[in-house]
């Protein structure tokens, strides 16, 4: 009985915020003190079809910047993973690794502002680029050094042994074992930058209009229907990513 | 020297620039900023703007306000977390649970934001609810649950995008632990349930989630979508704050905002430290 009451009522504190964004996403004048809209429209969603819609580009926007800084930082992660664990004392790389978590993203967005300014890189996807690396290019880093074990050595150097080229040995053996760890840091480097709305905003001084600058700029507006549509299109990619794998969504890099 | 660790070395190179040298030059141009030497309308060293930080108490109001706001949102999303993992542990492992505690993992800071602010405020779904249950009768009689001078909805919000997170870890901790078989053996032992939770379940779930506890704590004394969603123009959460300043169109108040930039960078950087150092002492 307690069970159930306790799954109710957190199923239903989940559920009303869903519930509450699709409402105000197909009510285009939903006025005080309606407790249901007075009439309902797809027209926002269908409009999300027209090519030069905001939305849309916005969605692809977001879409193209998280999946270059997660593919960007994997990569480069997995790399300096490598490199870090090869080094005399690796855990001073891991303690510098946590610095760009010591601030809070939009004070070291203030803090870069001004080299990114310098670099001519001010308002552009480029600048909020370098931006969101300083933040997830160490998440991943951190996240794959558990990879570069003793254990990742000896398998490497069993398949050289056993006549693979350094190639061979890095594309059959090392990638797929590395593989689960992989896509945990490519899942979650790519929800850092989903996620990511004042490094962004600030960054780029409001020109590069992700999803989430949208959300803000729609709310600022007081256009409720155009806020819910764009916060619906946000919890798009994080529920496909926990269909597909809930355990890529919980797993953090160990703090020593 | 083989190709191989000479591109390591250049990779790290490149990451310690990126990583330390980027924040750190931010952080040397932020403190020559507050002094009057570099920025757009620099003049000379000048010692004004650190000596009127003692008439301006808006960065130190906003600093507390910030610590408060993180001090309730992280007690009570604790709170919350511990009474799940011990109150309702065989709940937990049941279906739909394990899944049920994912859900509010996929909702950005800033959709959270907007969900309670049409949830909670005086034109809000809740509002016109008590409106039409005949509860209030206008808009003003609704008491006010977000924008409100305590933060309450600020730290509402924290509290619910938290404790499902810091559930599904303490769950972690305690199988990892094997607390289960400590229950027993504690019960065997005579011990009680309650003293089971307080002297042994509750240290190590605390003790074991620390640094997480901590990055959780920091995050939010730096939150910014939320407070700038729900909060109030006075007082503001530090990076609000900052920011704010920051964006003014008087570029007279630079100095000023790289001057709070700086100073809660390095209080930030020392309070990390001291816990870092405190939860390591009280470590297993």
């Amino acid at each position: 009985m307690r069970s159930k009451l306790l799954t109710t009522l957190l199923g239903g504190l989940f559920a009303l915020p869903f519930g509450l964004l699709a409402l105000l996403a197909v009510a285009p004048g939903w006025r005080f003190p309606a407790v249901l809209p007075a009439e309902y429209s797809l027209g926002a969603l269908r409009s999300l079809l027209a090519a030069d819609n905001e939305l849309l580009a916005g969605l692809g926007r977001s879409l193209l910047l998280a999946s270059v800084v997660a593919a960007v930082a994997t990569a480069g992660g997995f790399g300096l993973a490598w490199a870090i664990a090869r080094t005399a004392r690796p855990g001073r790389w891991e303690a510098l690794s946590y610095l760009p978590y010591a601030l809070p993203p939009v004070l070291l967005a203030v803090l870069i502002q001004p080299f990114i300014i310098r670099l001519h890189l001010s308002g552009s996807v480029g600048g909020v680029l370098v931006g969101l690396l300083l933040i997830a290019l160490p998440f991943a880093t951190l996240l794959l050094r558990s990879f570069w074990s003793q254990q990742a050595t000896e398998y490497e150097q069993l398949a050289r042994t056993l006549g693979c080229t350094p190639r061979q040995a890095f594309q059959q053996v090392l990638l797929p074992l590395a593989w689960p760890l992989l896509r945990t840091a490519l899942f979650q480097t790519f929800l850092l930058s989903w996620f990511d709305f004042g490094f962004t905003n600030l960054l780029s001084v409001g020109k590069v209009r992700t999803l989430t600058v949208q959300v803000f700029t729609y709310v600022g507006e007081a256009n409720a229907q155009l806020a819910a549509v764009a916060s619906l299109l946000l919890l798009l990619p994080p529920a496909l990513l926990l269909w597909v794998n809930k355990k890529a969504l919980l797993r953090r890099p160990d703090l020593g | 020297m083989s190709s191989k660790l000479r591109s390591g070395k250049l990779l790290l190179g490149l990451y310690a620039l990126l990583v330390v040298g980027l924040p750190l030059a931010g952080l040397g141009y932020a403190l020559l900023g507050s002094v009057g030497v570099v920025g757009p309308l620099a003049a000379g060293f000048t010692g004004r703007y650190w000596l009127a930080l003692g008439a301006d108490t808006g960065l130190l109001k906003s600093a507390l306000f910030s610590l408060w706001v993180a001090g309730a949102s992280l007690g009570l999303s604790v709170a919350a977390a511990l009474g799940l993992v011990l109150g309702a542990q065989a709940t937990l492992r049941r279906r739909p649970f394990p899944t049920l505690l994912y859900v509010p993992l996929l909702m950005p800071s800033l959709v959270m934001g907007f969900y309670l602010f049409q949830l909670l405020s005086r034109a809000g779904w809740l509002s016109r609810l008590s409106f039409q249950l005949g509860l209030t009768h206008s808009l003003d009689a609704f008491p006010e649950l977000v924008q409100d001078a305590a933060g309450g909805g600020i730290i509402l919000a924290q509290v619910l995008l938290a404790f499902p997170f810091l559930t599904l870890l303490f769950q972690a901790i305690y199988q990892e632990s094997r607390l289960d078989d400590y229950r027993q053996l504690t019960q065997t032992l005579g011990a009680s349930a309650a003293q089971f939770r307080w002297r042994v379940a509750v240290p190590v779930l605390l003790r074991r989630a620390a640094p997480a506890l901590l990055l959780s704590g920091i995050a939010t004394l730096g939150a910014y979508d939320l407070p700038l969603l729900l909060g109030r123009p006075y007082p503001q959460m530090l990076s609000v704050y900052i920011a704010t300043r920051l964006q003014r169109f008087d570029l007279r108040e630079l100095p000023a905002a790289y001057l709070a930039g700086f100073l809660v960078a390095v209080g930030l950087l020392g309070l990390i430290l001291v816990l870092i150092r405190l939860t390591r002492r009280h470590a297993f």
